[in-house]
Protein backbone atom coordinates (compact mmCIF):
# COMPACT_ATOMS: atom_id res chain seq x y z
CA UNK A 1 0.00 0.00 0.00
CA UNK A 2 2.30 2.86 1.41
CA UNK A 3 1.61 6.31 0.83
CA UNK A 4 2.71 9.07 -2.38
CA UNK A 5 4.04 12.44 -1.69
CA UNK A 6 2.61 15.34 -4.26
CA UNK A 7 5.99 17.09 -4.84
CA UNK A 8 4.96 20.16 -6.08
CA UNK A 9 3.17 20.29 -1.98
CA UNK A 10 5.96 18.74 -0.34
CA UNK A 11 8.70 21.19 1.52
CA UNK A 12 11.56 18.34 0.33
CA UNK A 13 12.89 18.74 3.86
CA UNK A 14 14.74 22.12 3.22
CA UNK A 15 11.20 23.88 2.97
CA UNK A 16 9.89 21.57 5.01
CA UNK A 17 8.49 24.09 8.32
CA UNK A 18 10.00 20.92 10.34
CA UNK A 19 12.54 20.04 8.40
CA UNK A 20 10.81 16.54 7.03
CA UNK A 21 8.60 16.32 9.51
CA UNK A 22 7.23 12.47 8.12
CA UNK A 23 10.65 11.13 8.78
CA UNK A 24 11.02 12.42 12.25
CA UNK A 25 7.55 10.78 12.64
CA UNK A 26 7.79 7.21 10.85
CA UNK A 27 9.49 4.94 12.59
CA UNK A 28 9.39 1.79 10.44
CA UNK A 29 12.01 4.04 8.74
CA UNK A 30 9.63 4.00 5.24
CA UNK A 31 9.90 7.50 4.99
CA UNK A 32 13.62 8.57 4.95
CA UNK A 33 15.83 11.26 3.56
CA UNK A 34 17.90 10.13 0.41
CA UNK A 35 19.80 12.61 -1.63
CA UNK A 36 18.29 15.77 0.71
CA UNK A 37 15.07 14.74 -0.29
CA UNK A 38 11.87 12.51 1.05
CA UNK A 39 12.37 9.27 -0.20
CA UNK A 40 9.69 6.38 0.40
CA UNK A 41 10.68 2.90 1.15
CA UNK A 42 6.82 1.14 0.39
CA UNK A 43 8.29 -2.44 1.74
CA UNK A 44 8.36 -0.57 5.48
CA UNK A 45 5.49 1.33 5.69
CA UNK A 46 2.69 -0.20 7.98
CA UNK A 47 0.41 2.36 6.50
CA UNK A 48 -0.32 3.60 10.07
CA UNK A 49 -1.37 7.40 7.98
CA UNK A 50 0.64 9.00 10.56
CA UNK A 51 2.75 10.99 8.23
CA UNK A 52 -0.19 12.00 5.93
CA UNK A 53 -1.95 13.26 9.38
CA UNK A 54 0.36 14.88 10.65
CA UNK A 55 2.17 16.64 7.08
CA UNK A 56 2.12 20.02 7.44
CA UNK A 57 1.76 20.46 3.85
CA UNK A 58 -0.94 18.39 3.32
CA UNK A 59 1.37 16.70 0.22
CA UNK A 60 1.02 12.77 1.40
CA UNK A 61 -1.53 10.95 1.03
CA UNK A 62 -2.84 7.15 0.25
CA UNK A 63 -1.12 5.44 -2.39
CA UNK B 1 0.67 30.95 26.11
CA UNK B 2 -0.84 33.77 25.18
CA UNK B 3 -2.58 36.74 26.16
CA UNK B 4 -5.28 38.69 23.81
CA UNK B 5 -7.46 42.01 25.22
CA UNK B 6 -10.05 44.12 24.18
CA UNK B 7 -11.45 47.24 25.66
CA UNK B 8 -14.79 48.34 25.33
CA UNK B 9 -17.57 48.67 28.26
CA UNK B 10 -15.76 46.51 29.91
CA UNK B 11 -12.42 45.21 29.51
CA UNK B 12 -11.59 41.65 28.41
CA UNK B 13 -8.68 39.22 28.21
CA UNK B 14 -8.40 35.67 27.41
CA UNK B 15 -5.25 34.34 28.65
CA UNK B 16 -3.71 30.50 27.86
CA UNK B 17 -1.00 28.97 29.74
CA UNK B 18 0.24 25.49 27.23
CA UNK B 19 1.71 24.25 30.55
CA UNK B 20 -1.67 23.68 31.96
CA UNK B 21 -3.06 22.57 27.97
CA UNK B 22 -3.32 18.66 27.14
CA UNK B 23 -4.42 19.07 23.88
CA UNK B 24 -7.69 17.72 24.26
CA UNK B 25 -9.11 20.48 22.03
CA UNK B 26 -12.63 20.86 23.93
CA UNK B 27 -11.68 24.97 23.60
CA UNK B 28 -11.78 24.26 19.84
CA UNK B 29 -14.80 22.28 19.82
CA UNK B 30 -16.88 25.09 21.66
CA UNK B 31 -15.61 28.10 20.23
CA UNK B 32 -18.76 29.65 18.86
CA UNK B 33 -16.74 31.55 16.14
CA UNK B 34 -13.84 29.06 15.25
CA UNK B 35 -11.30 31.42 16.88
CA UNK B 36 -9.22 28.46 18.24
CA UNK B 37 -7.09 26.00 16.49
CA UNK B 38 -5.48 22.94 17.55
CA UNK B 39 -1.81 22.84 16.47
CA UNK B 40 -0.05 19.15 15.46
CA UNK B 41 -0.22 17.82 19.41
CA UNK B 42 1.72 14.16 18.15
CA UNK B 43 4.75 15.86 16.83
CA UNK B 44 4.25 18.51 19.35
CA UNK B 45 3.83 15.81 22.27
CA UNK B 46 7.56 13.92 20.47
CA UNK B 47 9.15 17.33 21.07
CA UNK B 48 9.33 17.18 17.21
CA UNK B 49 7.85 20.94 16.96
CA UNK B 50 7.73 23.62 19.84
CA UNK B 51 5.10 25.64 19.67
CA UNK B 52 1.72 25.75 22.07
CA UNK B 53 -1.11 23.32 21.70
CA UNK B 54 -3.59 26.01 20.79
CA UNK B 55 -3.38 29.51 18.70
CA UNK B 56 -6.07 32.04 18.44
CA UNK B 57 -6.98 34.19 15.96
CA UNK B 58 -7.49 37.56 17.86
CA UNK B 59 -9.63 39.10 14.93
CA UNK B 60 -12.06 36.80 15.23
CA UNK B 61 -12.44 35.79 19.31
CA UNK B 62 -15.20 37.87 20.65
CA UNK B 63 -14.02 37.38 24.18
CA UNK B 64 -17.29 35.39 25.13
CA UNK B 65 -15.28 32.78 27.65
CA UNK B 66 -17.01 29.64 26.77
CA UNK B 67 -13.64 28.47 25.79
CA UNK B 68 -12.32 29.45 29.58
CA UNK B 69 -15.42 27.80 31.12
CA UNK B 70 -15.50 24.63 28.97
CA UNK B 71 -11.67 23.88 29.87
CA UNK B 72 -11.30 21.20 32.81
CA UNK B 73 -7.34 21.62 32.70
CA UNK B 74 -7.90 25.58 33.68
CA UNK B 75 -5.23 26.29 30.22
CA UNK B 76 -7.86 29.24 29.56
CA UNK B 77 -9.05 32.04 31.07
CA UNK B 78 -11.63 34.94 30.51
CA UNK B 79 -11.26 37.62 32.78
CA UNK B 80 -13.41 40.76 32.95
CA UNK B 81 -12.34 43.96 34.38
CA UNK B 82 -9.33 41.86 35.68
CA UNK B 83 -11.92 39.37 37.54
CA UNK B 84 -11.44 35.91 36.32
CA UNK B 85 -14.83 34.72 34.85
CA UNK B 86 -13.83 31.59 37.31
CA UNK B 87 -14.43 33.58 40.46
CA UNK B 88 -17.32 34.73 39.33
CA UNK B 89 -20.45 32.74 40.39
CA UNK B 90 -23.32 33.11 37.59
CA UNK B 91 -20.85 31.55 35.41
CA UNK B 92 -20.66 27.46 35.04
CA UNK B 93 -17.39 25.81 37.03
CA UNK B 94 -15.90 22.56 37.49
CA UNK B 95 -16.54 20.17 40.31
CA UNK B 96 -12.80 18.45 39.59
CA UNK B 97 -11.40 17.74 42.72
CA UNK B 98 -8.06 15.30 43.77
CA UNK B 99 -7.92 15.49 47.20
CA UNK B 100 -5.41 14.14 49.65
CA UNK B 101 -7.17 12.91 53.34
CA UNK B 102 -4.24 14.06 55.31
CA UNK B 103 -5.50 11.54 58.46
CA UNK B 104 -5.75 8.73 56.18
CA UNK B 105 -2.52 9.36 54.11
CA UNK B 106 0.11 6.61 55.22
CA UNK B 107 2.85 8.74 53.30
CA UNK B 108 4.27 5.57 51.39
CA UNK B 109 4.29 8.10 48.14
CA UNK B 110 3.08 5.40 45.68
CA UNK B 111 0.60 8.44 44.50
CA UNK B 112 4.07 10.63 44.00
CA UNK B 113 5.91 7.76 41.70
CA UNK B 114 2.79 6.94 39.65
CA UNK B 115 1.86 10.70 39.05
CA UNK B 116 1.66 11.53 35.52
CA UNK B 117 1.82 15.22 35.73
CA UNK B 118 4.68 15.05 38.90
CA UNK B 119 1.79 17.14 40.28
CA UNK B 120 2.39 15.18 43.86
CA UNK B 121 4.79 16.62 46.22
CA UNK B 122 5.97 13.97 49.16
CA UNK B 123 8.04 13.73 51.45
CA UNK B 124 8.03 12.08 54.81
CA UNK B 125 10.33 11.68 57.76
CA UNK B 126 11.39 8.34 59.05
CA UNK B 127 12.57 7.30 62.50
CA UNK B 128 16.09 6.82 63.73
CA UNK B 129 16.33 3.00 63.21
CA UNK B 130 18.48 2.84 66.20
CA UNK B 131 15.50 4.48 68.23
CA UNK B 132 13.77 1.25 67.60
CA UNK B 133 16.57 -1.44 68.79
CA UNK B 134 18.61 -1.68 72.02
CA UNK B 135 21.60 -3.79 72.57
CA UNK B 136 25.29 -4.04 73.28
CA UNK B 137 27.94 -4.78 70.85
CA UNK B 138 32.08 -4.30 71.35
CA UNK B 139 34.47 -5.12 69.42
CA UNK B 140 37.84 -6.13 70.97
CA UNK B 141 41.01 -4.66 69.47
CA UNK B 142 43.60 -7.11 70.62
CA UNK B 143 41.88 -9.73 69.10
CA UNK B 144 40.52 -8.38 65.52
CA UNK B 145 42.59 -8.95 62.82
CA UNK B 146 41.13 -6.55 60.52
CA UNK B 147 39.77 -8.99 57.88
CA UNK B 148 36.73 -6.87 57.19
CA UNK B 149 34.15 -9.66 57.35
CA UNK B 150 32.15 -8.24 59.49
CA UNK B 151 32.27 -4.86 57.75
CA UNK B 152 31.55 -6.88 54.60
CA UNK B 153 28.47 -8.49 55.70
CA UNK B 154 27.12 -6.01 58.29
CA UNK B 155 23.54 -5.66 56.26
CA UNK B 156 23.17 -1.94 57.73
CA UNK B 157 26.60 -0.81 56.35
CA UNK B 158 27.42 -0.15 60.35
CA UNK B 159 30.87 -0.91 60.54
CA UNK B 160 33.80 1.20 58.69
CA UNK B 161 37.19 -0.55 58.73
CA UNK B 162 40.65 0.77 57.79
CA UNK B 163 43.32 -2.02 57.41
CA UNK B 164 44.96 -0.73 53.96
CA UNK B 165 48.78 0.77 54.92
CA UNK B 166 48.58 4.00 53.76
CA UNK B 167 52.60 3.83 53.01
CA UNK B 168 55.88 1.88 54.16
CA UNK B 169 56.31 3.34 57.28
CA UNK B 170 52.81 3.19 58.85
CA UNK B 171 52.05 -0.52 58.34
CA UNK B 172 49.88 -0.97 61.18
CA UNK B 173 47.11 1.78 60.01
CA UNK B 174 44.11 -0.74 61.31
CA UNK B 175 41.19 0.63 62.71
CA UNK B 176 37.48 -0.64 63.02
CA UNK B 177 34.76 1.63 64.31
CA UNK B 178 30.45 0.63 64.56
CA UNK B 179 28.07 3.52 63.89
CA UNK B 180 25.99 2.76 66.53
CA UNK B 181 23.32 5.21 64.87
CA UNK B 182 23.52 2.25 61.94
CA UNK B 183 23.70 -0.76 63.90
CA UNK B 184 20.80 -2.65 64.51
CA UNK B 185 22.58 -5.68 66.63
CA UNK B 186 21.43 -7.86 64.56
CA UNK B 187 24.65 -10.78 65.34
CA UNK B 188 25.77 -10.64 61.87
CA UNK B 189 29.40 -9.72 62.58
CA UNK B 190 29.90 -11.92 65.92
CA UNK B 191 28.95 -14.99 64.08
CA UNK B 192 31.36 -14.33 60.78
CA UNK B 193 34.47 -13.68 62.83
CA UNK B 194 36.79 -15.77 62.56
CA UNK B 195 38.73 -14.66 65.89
CA UNK B 196 35.54 -14.44 68.14
CA UNK B 197 36.61 -10.26 68.73
CA UNK B 198 32.80 -9.49 68.77
CA UNK B 199 30.47 -9.22 71.58
CA UNK B 200 26.94 -8.47 70.61
CA UNK B 201 23.67 -9.16 72.44
CA UNK B 202 20.41 -8.03 71.05
CA UNK B 203 17.84 -7.24 73.89
CA UNK B 204 15.19 -5.52 71.36
CA UNK B 205 12.36 -8.14 72.15
CA UNK B 206 13.84 -8.09 76.31
CA UNK B 207 13.14 -4.69 76.08
CA UNK B 208 10.11 -3.55 73.33
CA UNK B 209 7.69 -2.58 75.94
CA UNK B 210 9.65 0.63 76.62
CA UNK B 211 10.19 1.06 72.81
CA UNK B 212 8.17 3.50 71.63
CA UNK B 213 5.82 3.05 68.33
CA UNK B 214 7.52 5.24 65.80
CA UNK B 215 4.76 8.16 64.17
CA UNK B 216 5.62 8.38 60.94
CA UNK B 217 4.85 12.25 59.47
CA UNK B 218 4.89 13.43 56.62
CA UNK B 219 3.09 15.12 53.70
CA UNK B 220 1.74 14.68 50.02
CA UNK B 221 0.01 17.62 48.10
CA UNK B 222 -1.66 17.45 45.05
CA UNK B 223 -0.37 20.43 42.97
CA UNK B 224 -4.08 21.45 41.40
CA UNK B 225 -2.55 23.75 38.67
CA UNK B 226 -0.77 20.85 36.69
CA UNK B 227 -3.34 17.58 38.15
CA UNK B 228 -5.62 16.65 35.21
CA UNK B 229 -7.75 14.10 37.36
CA UNK B 230 -6.78 11.09 36.13
CA UNK B 231 -6.97 8.87 39.40
CA UNK B 232 -3.65 7.19 38.72
CA UNK B 233 -3.15 8.52 42.48
CA UNK B 234 -6.66 7.41 44.34
CA UNK B 235 -6.13 3.94 42.27
CA UNK B 236 -2.82 3.22 43.57
CA UNK B 237 -3.50 4.53 47.47
CA UNK B 238 -3.48 1.40 49.45
CA UNK B 239 -5.38 3.00 52.13
CA UNK B 240 -8.24 5.13 50.07
CA UNK B 241 -6.93 8.33 51.36
CA UNK B 242 -7.23 9.99 48.26
CA UNK B 243 -10.38 11.31 46.18
CA UNK B 244 -10.76 12.37 42.77
CA UNK B 245 -13.30 13.55 41.18
CA UNK B 246 -13.43 13.30 37.40
CA UNK B 247 -14.41 15.78 34.74
CA UNK B 248 -16.25 13.64 32.96
CA UNK B 249 -18.07 10.05 32.75
CA UNK B 250 -18.26 8.09 29.77
CA UNK B 251 -16.34 5.45 28.02
CA UNK B 252 -14.12 5.35 25.18
CA UNK B 253 -13.45 2.28 22.52
CA UNK B 254 -11.29 0.93 19.71
CA UNK B 255 -13.52 0.40 16.67
CA UNK B 256 -11.42 -1.09 14.06
CA UNK B 257 -13.09 -1.90 10.45
CA UNK B 258 -11.64 -3.46 7.43
CA UNK B 259 -9.95 -0.46 6.14
CA UNK B 260 -9.49 1.13 9.64
CA UNK B 261 -6.95 -1.09 12.09
CA UNK B 262 -4.85 0.22 14.90
CA UNK B 263 -1.22 0.34 14.10
CA UNK B 264 0.16 -0.12 17.44
CA UNK B 265 3.96 0.12 17.81
CA UNK B 266 4.57 1.65 14.51
CA UNK B 267 2.09 4.42 15.37
CA UNK B 268 1.14 4.86 19.22
CA UNK B 269 -0.01 8.39 18.29
CA UNK B 270 -2.64 7.96 21.23
CA UNK B 271 -0.10 7.18 23.88
CA UNK B 272 2.09 10.09 23.20
CA UNK B 273 -0.37 12.88 23.71
CA UNK B 274 -2.20 10.65 26.50
CA UNK B 275 -1.97 13.20 29.96
CA UNK B 276 -3.12 10.24 31.96
CA UNK B 277 -0.26 8.01 30.64
CA UNK B 278 -3.37 5.33 30.29
CA UNK B 279 -2.64 4.32 26.88
CA UNK B 280 -0.61 1.05 26.51
CA UNK B 281 -0.01 -0.34 23.67
CA UNK B 282 -0.14 -4.71 24.41
CA UNK B 283 0.42 -7.16 21.56
CA UNK B 284 0.50 -4.91 18.52
CA UNK B 285 -2.92 -2.58 19.94
CA UNK B 286 -4.13 0.33 22.02
CA UNK B 287 -5.53 -0.13 25.35
CA UNK B 288 -6.75 2.23 27.20
CA UNK B 289 -7.21 1.35 31.18
CA UNK B 290 -10.16 3.72 31.51
CA UNK B 291 -9.90 3.75 35.08
CA UNK B 292 -6.58 5.78 34.35
CA UNK B 293 -8.58 7.95 31.83
CA UNK B 294 -10.06 11.15 31.61
CA UNK B 295 -12.37 11.46 28.91
CA UNK B 296 -10.49 14.72 27.28
CA UNK B 297 -10.27 13.18 24.24
CA UNK B 298 -6.69 14.33 23.09
CA UNK B 299 -6.01 10.75 21.81
CA UNK B 300 -9.07 10.97 19.14
CA UNK B 301 -7.56 13.49 17.64
CA UNK B 302 -4.23 12.07 17.98
CA UNK B 303 -5.04 8.78 16.30
CA UNK B 304 -4.88 8.84 12.21
CA UNK B 305 -6.72 6.05 11.54
CA UNK B 306 -9.86 7.56 13.38
CA UNK B 307 -10.97 4.15 15.15
CA UNK B 308 -10.96 6.05 18.64
CA UNK B 309 -14.66 6.62 19.43
CA UNK B 310 -15.40 8.49 22.60
CA UNK B 311 -18.70 8.51 24.14
CA UNK B 312 -19.19 10.84 27.54
CA UNK B 313 -22.14 10.79 29.26
CA UNK B 314 -21.97 12.90 31.82
CA UNK B 315 -19.78 16.54 33.00
CA UNK B 316 -18.53 18.05 36.41
CA UNK B 317 -19.25 21.43 34.69
CA UNK B 318 -22.08 22.45 36.63
CA UNK B 319 -23.98 26.30 36.90
CA UNK B 320 -24.78 26.41 33.24
CA UNK B 321 -27.23 29.34 33.69
CA UNK B 322 -27.41 30.40 29.87
CA UNK B 323 -29.71 28.69 27.33
CA UNK B 324 -27.33 29.01 24.38
CA UNK B 325 -23.90 27.83 26.35
CA UNK B 326 -26.14 25.02 27.80
CA UNK B 327 -26.25 23.77 24.35
CA UNK B 328 -22.76 24.37 23.27
CA UNK B 329 -21.25 23.21 26.06
CA UNK B 330 -23.60 20.13 25.99
CA UNK B 331 -22.38 19.19 23.14
CA UNK B 332 -19.46 17.83 24.91
CA UNK B 333 -21.45 14.91 26.53
CA UNK B 334 -23.37 14.09 23.22
CA UNK B 335 -26.64 15.92 24.42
Amino acid sequence: MAVNIDSDKCGHIQDCPVQGLCIKLCEQGAIIEENGDVSIVPENCDDCDLCIQNCPNQAISKA
Amino acid sequence: MFNIERNGEEHRKLSYKDNKCVGCGICTDVCPTSSLRLGPIVPIARGLIEMDLVSVNQDSCVFCGLCSVACPFDALSLSINGESIKNNKNYPFWETESEVNDEECMYCGKCHEVCPRDSILFERHLPNPADLVRGEIEINKDKCIYCSFCADMCPAGAITIKNIPTSTVDMLNNSIEVDLSKCIFCGVCKRVCPENAIKQICSTCMLREEIEVPEITGETIILEDSCVNCSWCSEICPVDAITVTKPFSGKLELIEEEEKVCKGDSCHACQDVCPCNAVSIVDGKSVTNLDFCNLCGACVTACPQDIRILTRTDMKLNNINSESWSEILNTLVGK
